[in-house]
C-alpha cells in the first residue's frame, strides 16, 4: 500500500482515545476512587486489601518495619507493622473528601462574590475586591494554621460548634484560604460574559438582575468553573498534606500528608512507608492538574494563577 | 405599568416616538465625548425610520438612548424622550423592565453572539412570554413555535429544541426577531441587523421585518450605515454625522432632492450597476470629527468639497425646506443652492487645469 497523501494516524487516533495525560488521569482517580469507597465501605468486595488497623507479622511477631516493599506487603509495612498499601487506599477517602470539601466551599463562595462583583462591578466590585486581596496577602499556609487552631479553640468553647471534626476544620480551612483566587477567576470571567451581546439581548427584554445572573451568566461560568475545580482540586490536597505534616492531620485513617507525617523520621530505615504515600499523593494532584489542563483546552478557558 | 394604562397608551394620538433635543455624552479620561449631540425627531405609529450614518456618527448610541440600554456610569444625558405621549427618558432600570419586551425591543447586529449559546431556541423565545405574559410553559412554547413559523423558519418543532451553534446565521437572526416580537412590542429596534449576514440572507431578513411591520402595525428603526439597505425597506431616513442629525425626509424625497453634501457623498459612494467595471470607488476623504472636540461651524466642513468659510466659522441649523414640511437639513449651501453650483463648478476647473497640466 502505497499511502502518502494521509499522514499515518497514530493507534491512540484511531481507537479514538484522549491524550495519554488524562488517560492517565481518568485511570488513576478511577481505580482510587473506587478502591477506597470499597475498601472503607465493603471491605470484602477488596480481599486483597488488609483492613487498614490490622497488622502484618513476621514470624507471628509484631515487628516494626518488617517488611519492606514485595509480596507480604505490596508498599511494605509501617511502624507499627501496618501494611503500607491498605493505609494508602483507606487514607485517600478522607485526603480526597477533604480537597473536595474544601473545593467546594471556596468555590461556592469565590463564584458568588465573584459574579456579584463582575457583573455590579462599582462598590460591590470595591469592596469585594478589598476583601480577596486582602486574603490574598496573607500567606496561605499561615493563615490556615492559625485558622484551624483557632477552630480548635472555638470548639471547645461553644458547645454548638462541636460538629466541626478536624476534616471539617481543614475543609472550612482550606476552602476559605482559596476563596480569593476562586473568586478573581470567576470576576474575570463574568465581566467578560457581561458585555456579550446575549446578556445585553436578554437585558433589552426586560429580564430581571437575578433572572440574568442565574439564566444567562451562571450556565455560561460552569465550564470555567469545573476547570478552575479540577486544578484547585490538586493544589489544595497538596496543601492538605502540607498542614498534616506540620501537625493539623486528622485522626484514624491518616490521610497521605499524616502517613508521611509519621514515617518520615524513619526514612533511613524504611524508605517505603514515606515514599509510597508520597508517590500517591504526587500521582493524584497529576492527574487532577492533567484534566484540568484538558478541560481549559476544551472549554478554551485562559487561567489565571490560582 | 398596569395593562390598563399600558392599553391606554396604545390608544393615545401622540406620536409612538418623539425626541427633542436627545444628547448622549460619555465621561471618559480625554474628555466628554458627545456621541449623541442635540437630536430631535418624531416618529409615527407602524412608520419605519432608517437612521444612516458611518461609524462614530453617534447612531447606535442614539438607538440604544432611546431603549435606555445604555451604561449608567459616566454616562450624562439630557432631552426628552416620549414614547407615546409618555417621558421614559428619565425611567430608572426596574420601570423600564415594563417597557422592554412589551413596548420596545431590540434586535443586534451580530446573530452569532446575541443568542445564549447554553439555552434551547424553545426556552430563548418562551422566556420573555412567561416574564411579561405570564404564560405558563406549555402555552409559551406553543407561540415560540407560531413565532418561529412567523419568520419563516422551516421544521420549527425541532427547532425548538435546538441550540443556537446549530443554525446558520440567517436562521439565528430570525430567532432573534422571533424573540423581539414574542410579546408584541410596538418599536422594534433593529441595530444593523443584516450587517453580519450574507448579501443573499440580508435581503430576506429585511423583507422579513417590513412583513412583520405591516402585520403588527409595529414602528421600526433601522441602524445601519447602509444607504442601500434602508432605500426599500424604510419610510423614512434621517442622516447622522458626528452625533448630529444632518438630514431627515422621507425616503423618496432623499433619494430624489438630497440637500445635504453628506448624504450625496454617502450615496455616491455605493458602487452602480450602470458605471463601467474598474470605475474608481468614489470615496469620502478624511475622517469623522473628534466627538471631544468638536469642529465649531459644520461638522462636515472638513471633508465637504463644497465648504466655505461659513461653514468652518458658523454651525448651519437643522432647517427645513420650502416645498417639503418633512425634508429638514442642516447646511449653508445644500446641493442644489447657486453658492453650491458655483463651488462645484471651481472643482471642475481645478481637476481641468491639473489635468491640462
Amino acid at each position: 500500500m502505497s499511502d502518502t497523501t494521509t499522514p499515518r494516524r497514530s493507534l491512540r487516533q484511531r481507537l479514538h482515545l484522549p491524550r495519554l495525560g488524562v488517560l492517565f488521569g481518568l485511570v488513576w482517580l478511577g481505580s482510587l476512587t473506587i478502591l477506597t469507597v470499597l475498601a472503607n465501605h465493603v471491605p470484602a468486595a477488596v480481599p486483597f486489601i488488609r483492613y487498614y488497623d490490622s497488622k502484618v507479622k513476621v514470624d507471628g511477631k509484631v515487628k516494626k518495619y518488617g517488611f519492606g516493599p514485595g509480596l507480604d506487603a505490596w508498599f511494605g509495612t509501617g511502624k507499627s507493622a501496618e501494611d503500607i498499601f491498605a493505609r494508602c487506599i483507606y487514607g485517600a477517602k478522607l485526603t480526597l473528601l477533604i480537597g473536595i470539601g474544601a473545593t467546594i466551599i471556596g468555590l461556592v463562595v469565590g463564584a458568588l462574590i465573584g459574579v456579584l462583583s463582575g457583573y455590579f462591578r462599582g462598590w460591590t466590585d470595591r469592596v469585594a475586591g478589598i476583601a480577596t486581596d486582602s486574603l490574598m496577602s496573607i500567606p496561605p499556609l499561615l493563615l490556615s494554621l492559625v485558622l484551624v487552631l483557632r477552630l480548635d479553640d472555638l470548639k471547645e468553647q461553644y458547645s454548638w460548634m462541636g460538629w466541626i471534626s478536624r476534616p471539617w476544620q481543614l475543609s472550612l480551612t482550606l476552602g476559605l484560604v482559596s476563596v480569593a483566587p476562586f473568586a478573581r477567576i470567576v470576576r474575570a470571567q463574568t465581566m467578560v460574559l457581561r458585555e456579550r451581546e446575549f446578556v445585553t439581548a436578554a437585558r433589552s427584554l426586560g429580564a430581571s438582575r437575578s433572572r440574568i445572573i442565574a439564566r444567562e451568566l451562571l450556565p455560561n461560568l460552569i465550564p470555567a468553573m469545573v476547570t478552575v475545580a479540577f486544578t484547585g482540586l490538586g493544589i489544595l490536597i497538596a496543601a492538605e498534606a502540607g498542614l498534616a505534616f506540620l501537625g493539623m492531620g486528622v485522626e484514624e485513617p491518616h490521610t497521605w500528608g499524616k502517613m508521611i507525617d509519621i514515617a518520615r523520621d524513619d526514612i533511613e530505615k524504611a524508605w517505603w512507608a514515606t515514599a509510597f504515600p508520597c508517590l500517591m499523593l504526587f500521582l493524584t494532584v497529576l492527574s487532577f492538574n492533567l484534566l484540568g489542563d484538558e478541560l481549559a483546552r476544551r472549554f478554551d478557558i485562559r487561567e489565571a494563577a490560582v | 405599568m398596569s395593562p390598563t394604562t399600558q392599553a391606554a397608551i396604545r390608544d393615545t394620538d401622540a406620536p409612538l416616538l418623539q425626541l427633542t433635543d436627545v444628547t448622549t455624552h460619555f465621561r471618559t479620561p480625554r474628555g466628554l465625548v458627545r456621541a449623541v449631540d442635540g437630536v430631535s425627531f418624531t416618529l409615527e405609529r407602524g412608520k419605519s425610520l432608517g437612521i444612516v450614518g458611518e461609524s462614530g456618527s453617534g447612531k447606535t448610541i442614539l438607538s440604544r438612548s432611546i431603549m435606555g440600554l445604555l451604561p449608567t456610569h459616566g454616562t450624562v444625558r439630557s432631552g426628552s424622550i416620549k414614547y407615546a405621549g409618555r417621558e421614559i427618558g428619565n425611567l430608572g432600570r426596574k420601570e423600564m423592565r415594563s417597557v422592554w419586551g412589551r413596548e420596545m425591543a431590540m434586535i443586534f447586529q451580530d446573530p452569532m453572539t446575541s443568542l445564549n449559546p447554553l439555552m434551547k431556541i424553545g426556552d430563548q423565545i418562551a422566556e420573555p412570554l412567561r416574564i411579561h405574559l405570564k404564560m405558563n410553559k406549555v402555552d409559551a412554547w406553543a407561540t415560540a413555535r407560531k413565532l418561529l413559523q412567523d419568520v419563516r423558519i422551516p421544521e420549527p418543532d425541532r427547532r425548538l429544541h435546538q441550540y443556537p451553534h446549530e443554525l446558520s446565521g440567517g436562521m439565528r437572526q430570525r430567532v432573534m426577531i422571533a424573540i423581539a416580537m414574542a410579546c408584541g412590542p410596538t418599536a422594534l429596534f433593529a441595530d444593523e441587523p443584516t450587517t453580519a449576514l450574507d448579501v443573499t440572507v440580508q435581503a430576506q431578513i429585511l423583507d422579513l421585518l417590513g412583513e412583520q411591520r405591516r402585520e403588527r402595525n409595529m414602528s421600526i428603526v433601522l441602524v445601519t450605515h447602509d444607504l442601500g439597505v434602508v432605500a426599500g425597506h424604510t419610510d423614512e431616513i434621517a442622516v447622522m454625522y458626528g452625533g448630529k442629525l444632518v438630514e431627515k425626509a422621507s425616503t423618496r424625497r432623499l433619494f430624489a432632492a438630497m440637500k445635504m453634501p453628506y448624504t450625496e457623498a454617502l450615496l455616491a459612494s455605493i458602487p452602480k450597476m450602470s458605471d463601467a467595471s474598474h470605475t474608481r470607488l468614489a470615496v469620502i476623504p478624511g475622517r469623522p470629527p473628534d466627538l471631544v472636540n468638536p469642529p465649531k461651524g459644520c461638522r462636515f466642513a472638513a471633508r465637504c468639497p463644497y465648504a466655505q468659510e461659513k461653514c468652518i466659522a458658523e454651525e448651519p441649523p437643522l432647517t427645513v425646506t420650502a416645498d417639503d414640511p418633512d425634508h429638514s437639513y442642516a447646511c449653508w449651501f445644500p446641493v442644489g443652492s447657486p453658492e453650491y453650483h458655483e463651488a462645484r463648478a471651481r472643482l471642475s476647473d481645478k481637476k481641468n487645469t491639473v489635468e491640462a497640466a
